[in-house]
C-alpha cells in the first residue's frame, strides 16, 4: 500500500462497516479470481472463512451484535489483511459493496481494544484430536472464526458450539468422520456456501444447517487435473465451478456449467448440476465417471468399486426428501465436452412466455444447441446491468417500451444457428448483446425518452428494434463502450473496470454462459429464493399453469417475484424451471413470507403433479436422472397432502 | 435419574406411556412396531436396540436388547442412528422429523407409511424425553 492510497482512503466508522456487512449475501465470489484482479491472499493462506472478505464482514456483524467477544485469533485475522483492494473490485462487480472498508474499520476497532479484552480459547480434547489429523493450523474452536460461518452452515441464532476443520485429502476426511462418530459429534461438510446462503434466512435453515459439531471446510481439497485425451477431469472437493471451467477451457473443453462459486463436487451431489447446458451434456449421474466418497462410518469408497451395492438406486416419490448429504464427496472424475470453434449465441426475444416456451421445447426435443434456456427479463436485467439501479431501469425499459419479457437464449454451432434463425422472424445477435452490456448505463436516460415512446407505439416494438430501422438508433443511444460502463462504478475503481470491460470475454455471451460470473448479481444486497422443479413438458398448458401458480404465490405473499429461467432436460422431455422470490434477508417478516411461499408452492407442485420440486431434487445428484425423474410423478392424493402438511409442520414448524 | 436404554428406562417409559398418552388422541389408535437401533454407544462403541409395539394406540411391548437386531419379533420399521442423534432427539434438541431429513436417522420400511407415524410418534418421543435424563458421555 502506498502512502497515496492511505491519503485518499475515506475512513469508515465501525457502525458504517456493520451497515455494509449486513447487506452482504455470502455469495462467495471473493474466494476465486473471476475478474483477473487477483484474489485475497490472507484467505488463500489461512483458509478459514474468517480470513476471507466475506468472513470479515460476518465478524463485524457478530461483534456488533455482541454474539462474540474478541479472541486472540481476531488479532491475527485483522492483521492478515494487506488491504490490496482485490475484494472491493470483485464485490463491487457483483453486489456494489466495499468489503475492504469493513476490513479497515474492523482492524481499527480491534486495534483500539485493550489487551485484556482478548479471550484466550483453550484447546480441548476434541480440538486436539482434530489437530492430530489435519495439523495444528487447520482445526479451530475459536468462536470468532466459527462465527464467520454464520449464514453459510451456522444458523444465525445458534450457540457457537462448533469446531472447524480443513482436511487436505480424502484420508483425512475419513479420519475426521471416524473421530466424530467415536465422539458422538455431528458433522457436516461446507464447500462454497452458495446453497447454504440461499437457505439460511428461510424455514429451510433448520434442516440444512449444522446445529452444532464439526464443520468440515472442503476448501483445501484442491486437486484439479484435466485429461484432454479422454475429455475428463479429476476434481477435488475444494475446486469451484469457475476454476474447473477455466482449466478446461485451456484444453478447449468445457464442464457442465452452474454457479461459478459453487464447488463442483458439492454441486454434483446437491442438485446434480442444474444447467442450461443440461439438455446436451446431461444431468445428475450423466456428469461423472466416478466418485470418491466417505460414508457415514468413515469408509472410503468409489462408485466404481467392484462388488459394491448399487450406488445409483434411489427411492422414487415425493417422500424421498433429504436435506443433508448421505456421504462426503471428496473427489469426482467428471466428463468434459468439446468447445467448438464455430460456437455462437443467438437470442430470440418474446413478449409472452407461451411462445418462448414453445420454441424452447421444440429446440430441446430436436436436440438443437448446446445451451438452451428461456431467460426472463429480470434475469437479463440483473445479469447485464452493473448496478442495481441500472437493472431496475433496464427492466423498466424492456417491460414498458420494448415489450421484451423473455428471450430464448441458445448457444450452438453454426449449423444449429441456422436452424434457429429459420424457425423465427428475428433474433438478437451477439453484436447487439455486446452493445446492451456496454451500453447498459444508458438505460437510465432512455427510461422516459422520446425515442422509447415512439418505439413503444410500433405494432411490434421487438421487431422494430431487433430487425428494423430502430436498431441503429438504439445502438447509437446506448453509446456502448468499456469506459461508459466503468463510469458507473466508484471513481477509484473506474480504471480497473474499463480494463475488465475491455476484455473480449466480458461481452462474449458464450463465455458468460459457461463461466456464470453474473448470476450472483441477483444477490445484490438482497436475497432470492428460487423454488422450481423439473416438470414434464408433454402438456404445455400444465406447464404454463404451473408458472402461473408461482406467480400467484408471489402476489399472495406480497413479494417481488418473477420467472427466472426454463431449461430443457433429457431431450426436451422435462424442463427445469426456477421461479424467484426476492427479499430483504435482514427483514424477518419478508423472510417468513418467502418461507411460506416456498412451502406452499412446493405443495402445489406436488398436488399438480408431473414434476419434481427442488426439494425432491436436493441431494439426488449422485443418482441417475432416469431413476429420479421417472416414472413421471402423479399428483399427490388428498391424504398424502395431509401427510405433507404434517411433515412440514413437525419438521419445520416451531 | 433414568438412563437411556437402561432396564429402568423401559419400566418407567412403559408406565409413563400407559398413564399419560391417550391411545386415541395422542397415538391416533395406530398399530405398528418399530425397532430403534442405537449405534456407537460410548464408552465401548456398542450397538443396542429397543423394540416398541403399539396396538390400537396402546403400548403392547417395549423391550431393550443388545446388538443390531431383535430376533424375537420383526418390526415394521427400523430406525437406525448414532447414540448422539438419539441423545439429541431425547433431549428435545432435534425433532424426529428433522433427524430423518438430515439423514441422521435412517428409516427402513415404506416412507409414506412412516410419515403417518410422525405425529403419533412425537407423543412417544415427548414421553421418553420426559423420563430420560441420563446419557453416556
Ligand atoms: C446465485 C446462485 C446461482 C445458482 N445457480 C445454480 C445453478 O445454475 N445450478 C445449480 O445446480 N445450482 C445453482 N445454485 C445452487 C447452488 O449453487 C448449488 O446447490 C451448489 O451445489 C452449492 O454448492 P456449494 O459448493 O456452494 O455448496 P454449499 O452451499 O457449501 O453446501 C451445500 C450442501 O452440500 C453439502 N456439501 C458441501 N460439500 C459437500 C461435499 N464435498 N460432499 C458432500 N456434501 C457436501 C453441504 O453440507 C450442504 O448440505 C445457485 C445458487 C446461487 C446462490
Amino acid at each position: 500500500m502506498t502512502s497515496d492510497n492511505v491519503l485518499t482512503f475515506e475512513k469508515t466508522s465501525f457502525e458504517e462497516a456493520v451497515v455494509i456487512a449486513k447487506k452482504g449475501t455470502h455469495c462467495g465470489m471473493c474466494r476465486f479470481d473471476f475478474l483477473g484482479s487477483g484474489v485475497c491472499s490472507a484467505g488463500r493462506k489461512h483458509g478459514f472463512l474468517a480470513y476471507w472478505p466475506q468472513g470479515r464482514m460476518e465478524i463485524a456483524k457478530q461483534l456488533d451484535s455482541g454474539r462474540i467477544k474478541p479472541t486472540e485469533a481476531l488479532k491475527d485475522i485483522v492483521n492478515s489483511c494487506n488491504f490490496c483492494g482485490f475484494c472491493d473490485k470483485q464485490c463491487n462487480f457483483t453486489t456494489q459493496l466495499r468489503p475492504e472498508k469493513v476490513a479497515r474499520a474492523l482492524k481499527e476497532y480491534v486495534d483500539g481494544l485493550d489487551e485484556s479484552e482478548f479471550q484466550k480459547i483453550p484447546e480441548d480434547d476434541i480440538l486436539q484430536g482434530l489437530r492430530e489429523i489435519v495439523g495444528e493450523k487447520w482445526a479451530t474452536n475459536d468462536p470468532v472464526i466459527i462465527s464467520s460461518y454464520t449464514m453459510t452452515i451456522v444458523p444465525r441464532d445458534a450457540e457457537l458450539n462448533y469446531y472447524i476443520v480443513m482436511p487436505e485429502n480424502t484420508e483425512q476426511v475419513s479420519k475426521i468422520v471416524k473421530f466424530a462418530i467415536k465422539n458422538n459429534i455431528p458433522y457436516q461438510p461446507r464447500s462454497g456456501g452458495t446453497a447454504f446462503s440461499a437457505a439460511a434466512p428461510t424455514v429451510l435453515v433448520k434442516g440444512i444447517s449444522l446445529e452444532k459439531g464439526i464443520i468440515i471446510d472442503m476448501y483445501r481439497l484442491k486437486k484439479l487435473e484435466i485429461h484432454p485425451e479422454s475429455q475428463t477431469a479429476t476434481v477435488g472437493a475444494g475446486i469451484t465451478m469457475f476454476e474447473l471451467q477455466k482449466e478446461a477451457l485451456g484444453h478447449k473443453l468445457r464442464a457442465l456449467a452452474a454457479e461459478a462459486g459453487a464447488h463442483v463436487c458439492s454441486n454434483i451431489l446437491t442438485t446434480g448440476i442444474i444447467s442450461t447446458w443440461g439438455n446436451k451434456y446431461g444431468a445428475m449421474a450423466d456428469n461423472f465417471i466416478d466418485l470418491t466418497t466417505v460414508d457415514e462410518e468413515g469408509n472410503i469408497q468409489k462408485h466404481s468399486d467392484w462388488e459394491r451395492k448399487n450406488p445409483y438406486s434411489t427411492e422414487p416419490g415425493f417422500t424421498n426428501l433429504t436435506l443433508c448429504p448421505n456421504f462426503i464427496l471428496t473427489e469426482a472424475f467428471v466428463k468434459l465436452h468439446p468447445v467448438w470453434d464455430d460456437e455462437k449465441a443467438v437470442l430470440v426475444p418474446f413478449d409472452n412466455i407461451r411462445d418462448a416456451y414453445r420454441l424452447l421445447i421444440k429446440l430441446g426435443k430436436r436436440d438443437v444447441g448446446l445451451s438452451l434456456a428461456v431467460l426472463s427479463r429480470k434475469y437479463l436485467a440483473e445479469f447485464l446491468s452493473p448496478t442495481l439501479q441500472i437493472s431496475k431501469d433496464f427492466n423498466y425499459v424492456c417491460k414498458n417500451y420494448l415489450k421484451l419479457n423473455y428471450v430464448v437464449a441458445v448457444v450452438c454451432n453454426k449449423d444449429d444457428k441456422k436452424i434457429v434463425e429459420d424457425m423465427v422472424d428475428y433474433t438478437i445477435d451477439e453484436s447487439l448483446m455486446k452493445s446492451l452490456i456496454l451500453g447498459a448505463p444508458r438505460f437510465t436516460s432512455l427510461r422516459d425518452s422520446e425515442f422509447m415512446k415512439i418505439l413503444s407505439e410500433e405494432d411490434d416494438p421487438l421487431k422494430a428494434i431487433f430487425a428494423g430501422p430502430m436498431r441503429k438508433h438504439l445502438e447509437k443511444a446506448l453509446d456502448p463502450s468499456p469506459e461508459n460502463v466503468a463510469k458507473v462504478f466508484d471513481e477509484d475503481l473506474q480504471e480497473f473496470f474499463t480494463k475488465v470491460y475491455s476484455k473480449p470475454e466480458m461481452t462474449d455471451i458464450v463465455w458468460l454462459h459457461a463461466f456464470r460470473i453474473l448470476p450472483t448479481r441477483m444477490m445484490r444486497q438482497q436475497m432470492f429464493m428460487g423454488p422450481g422443479a423439473a416438470m414434464w413438458t408433454g402438456d404445455e398448458d400444465h406447464y404454463i399453469n404451473w408458472i402461473k401458480m408461482f406467480d400467484e404465490m408471489g402476489e399472495k405473499y406480497n413479494l417481488e417475484h418473477t420467472l427466472g429461467f426454463i431449461s430443457p432436460l433429457d431431450h426436451g422431455k422435462f424442463a427445469y424451471m426456477e421461479y424467484d422470490y426476492y427479499y430483504d434477508h435482514n427483514n424477518p417478516d419478508e423472510c417468513e413470507r418467502v418461507s411460506k411461499s416456498l412451502i406452499e408452492s412446493m405443495k402445489e407442485t406436488l398436488v399438480m403433479g408431473k414434476g419434481l420440486t427442488i426439494l425432491n431434487y436436493l441431494f439426488k445428484g449422485i443418482y441417475r436422472k432416469e431413476h429420479v425423474m421417472y416414472p413421471i410423478p402423479e399428483g399427490i392424493s388428498e391424504e398424502e397432502e395431509e401427510l405433507f402438511d404434517e411433515l412440514i409442520d413437525t419438521v419445520l414448524g416451531d | 435419574m433414568v438412563k437411556f436404554l437402561s432396564e429402568e428406562w423401559i419400566e418407567i417409559g412403559k408406565n409413563y406411556m400407559l398413564e399419560k398418552l391417550d391411545p386415541e388422541k395422542d397415538l391416533r389408535s395406530i398399530t405398528t412396531s418399530l425397532l430403534g437401533v442405537v449405534e456407537h454407544i460410548p464408552p465401548d462403541d456398542i450397538t443396542m436396540n429397543f423394540y416398541l409395539e403399539l396396538e390400537d394406540g396402546k403400548l403392547k411391548d417395549f423391550i431393550v436388547n443388545t446388538g443390531n437386531t431383535f430376533e424375537e419379533k420383526e418390526a415394521i420399521y427400523e430406525v437406525r442412528g448414532n447414540y448422539g442423534t438419539y441423545k439429541s432427539v431425547l433431549k428435545g434438541e432435534m425433532s424426529l422429523g428433522i433427524a430423518v431429513l438430515k439423514n441422521r436417522l435412517k428409516v427402513k420400511g415404506s416412507k409414506l407409511q412412516a410419515l403417518k407415524l410422525i405425529k403419533p410418534l412425537d407423543g412417544v418421543i415427548v414421553a421418553l424425553t420426559e423420563i430420560t435424563d441420563e446419557f453416556e458421555d
